[in-house]
């Protein structure tokens, strides 16, 4: 209760909406966690809710079926058909009276429901639950599942803050496009996921140090490595992808080592077969401050690998 | 009668949950895979001499789940893809033979001597990734394992039908069943997403004249079973001599000096693969 951000389950502040008229469950919702970490809002009605609620979306919905004006299927129901709001968790309060009947949950998308009488303890892991289940959904990317951009700006952003000696490195896929637009995108989904997968383990081999792996979308990956082991997991990583990725092309692509495809502007091309282009961004010493200045000087050299149609890696060399 | 029984026996086949091993090589991969300094190429070593993990391995990683399916014919490519908390699962949860290891030993032994050969074919008629063709003959008598295990009654009467008529496994399978290892095969190869030219291979080992699309494989196979039992290293379930088509040899365009070659490759080897397991 009287617990600080510190020590809570959350990197920052969870700002929560609850709507109910139920001003013990109110109550007891604002005893359970300090505004520090969980901060409550409280509806009585519905109606005014939902404005501030598509204006400012909080981190966690608490919705009363006692509601009067709206019913709490139709709050869950608004935020959940809309795609930029459905990534907010949403707990359904319901009387045992509503749950004698089996519910649709196909048509109320709610993440978790609790029914009175609460338990306080039992309510406080549920919400902490719902929370903590709802940040790992968000980020994560719908093909590989591996965490999105805020999650990767927010470790390299920890890293940077922590003063720890990372290297970050960029991968992308020279001529995926090409790939996909002769095989199509599903075959180019499989790249995607063999890449990940093969970037995901060599990672994981390195035990005992701070690693990570992210997927920023398309065919570019990151990941975080101690500065010492970064080369070696290049080398692996490249090694692995140019021996398997000949294996997605059709027998015929796969003899000539190339394929005929159509580029950008629309003329017809022959393209090498697909190569993964590696940019490190090493930071010792704490040199670099904040995210943006990692993600451009991986930016520029990007070009450079990019430069070599084989696989390739470019480390940067600027020192403290 | 015959398509009853066929709907059965591959009933029963496809229903296979626990394929068991020998000791030797799951003892020696569990070692390694506990090992942190392990390379993935050291275990994929040990995974390729034996046929039901190289089998679980390339049903797992071309399972759908990880979004490739039918792609991966290689364990090395297989291991890395997995990775190794993954491959761990597996060697946790395959259980080895306890009754049965003695006659199912000279299988294990026939299927790698068979991947030996297969690899030495591959590689004289200079074929790319000879690894991958080792894995079809490690995997080309792979539905006589589950079998002996899910059907161990049916089992029995083929190798009772083999000693009683003189006649080959094979041919005893066809005696009893109306159909061959070569069809089961073909059913737990597509049942469990194995890549297409290993699939092509396993099904047609034994008549590679009539493989669609990945004849050479499948002809490797042929000629690969073919030498095992020349050499009668290891037994798949008779002591027949087996029949070698020419069509395999003129699809790979081999001569008679070219299986002479093999054969001296071969001999080498299967010394050292004798040595290394069993």
């Amino acid at each position: 209760m009287s617990q600080t951000l510190q020590d809570s389950l959350f990197q920052r502040k969870q700002t929560a909406f609850l709507l109910s008229p139920d001003k013990a469950l109110a109550e007891m919702l604002q005893m359970l966690w300090s505004p520090e970490v969980i901060e409550f809002t409280v509806f009585e009605k519905g109606g005014g809710a939902i404005e501030h609620m598509f204006n400012e979306p909080p981190d966690l919905l608490v919705v009363d079926n006692r509601l009067e004006d709206i019913s709490g299927k139709e709050v869950a129901g608004l935020v959940k058909s809309e795609n930029v709001y459905r990534q907010v968790p949403v707990v359904m309060c319901v009387d045992p009276i509503d749950v004698e009947e089996p519910w649709n949950w196909n048509k109320v998308e709610v993440d978790d429901f609790l029914v009175r009488p609460f338990n306080p303890a039992e309510v406080r892991d549920r919400i902490n639950l719902t929370l903590c289940r709802a940040m790992r959904a968000l980020d994560a990317n719908p093909l590989s599942k591996l965490p999105g951009n805020t999650s990767i700006i927010q470790r390299i952003q920890y890293l940077i803050d922590s003063g720890e000696d990372f290297a970050l490195a960029y991968c992308d896929l020279d001529y995926f496009k090409s790939y996909n637009d002769k095989y199509g995108f599903s075959r180019g989904d499989e790249i995607l996921m063999m890449s990940a997968r093969l970037i995901v383990n060599t990672i994981r081999s390195y035990q005992g140090v701070q690693s990570f792996v992210g997927h920023v979308g398309g065919d570019d990956f990151v990941f975080i490595l101690p500065p010492n082991n970064v080369e070696g997991a290049c080398q692996r990583i490249i090694k692995d992808f140019d021996d398997i990725v000949p294996h997605f092309y059709d027998p015929d692509d796969r003899k000539r080592g190339n394929i005929t495809s159509i580029d950008r502007e629309g003329v017809t091309k022959i393209f090498p077969l697909m190569a993964v282009s590696i940019a490190v961004v090493i930071n010792t010493e704490g040199r670099l401050k904040h995210y943006g200045e990692v993600s451009s000087i991986a930016m520029s050299l990007k070009k450079k690998a990019k430069a070599n149609p084989k696989s390739c890696y470019v480390l940067d060399q600027r020192k403290a | 009668m015959d398509a009853d029984l066929k709907t059965s026996v591959r009933g029963e086949i496809l229903q296979v949950k626990d394929l068991p091993t020998l000791p030797h090589v799951l003892s020696e991969v569990t070692k390694l895979v506990e090992d942190p300094d392990a390379s993935s190429e050291a275990i994929a070593k040990v995974i390729s001499t034996d046929q039901v993990l190289s089998a679980k391995v390339l049903k797992m990683v071309n399972s759908p789940i990880y979004g490739f399916p039918g792609r991966i014919s290689s364990i090395q490519h297989a291991l890395v893809l997995l990775g190794f908390n993954v491959v761990r699962g597996i060697i946790i949860s395959t259980s080895v033979f306890d009754m049965m290891v003695l006659s199912m030993k000279g299988l294990w032994e026939h299927s790698l001597g068979c991947a030996t050969a297969c690899n030495v074919i591959a590689r004289r008629a200079g074929f790319e990734d000879p690894e991958e063709y080792a894995v079809a003959g490690l995997l080309h008598d792979l539905s006589k394992v589950v079998t002996a295990v899910q059907l161990p009654e049916l089992h029995q009467t083929i190798l009772d039908t083999v000693q009683a008529k003189q006649m080959t496994y094979f041919q005893a399978e066809k005696d009893v069943m109306g159909f061959g290892h070569d069809r089961i095969n073909a059913w737990l190869a597509r049942h469990w997403g194995l890549p297409p030219n290993i699939r092509e291979a396993m099904s047609r080992h034994h008549t590679p004249q009539l493989a669609e699309f990945y004849k050479p494989m499948s002809c490797v196979v042929h000629i690969g079973d073919f030498l095992v039992r020349l050499f009668e290293f290891g037994n798949s379930g008779d002591d027949q001599t087996a029949y070698l088509r020419p069509e395999a040899l003129i699809e790979l365009k081999f001569k008679m000096t070219d299986l002479d070659k093999v054969m001296d490759e071969m001999a080498e080897q299967l010394l050292e693969v004798s040595d290394l397991t069993f």
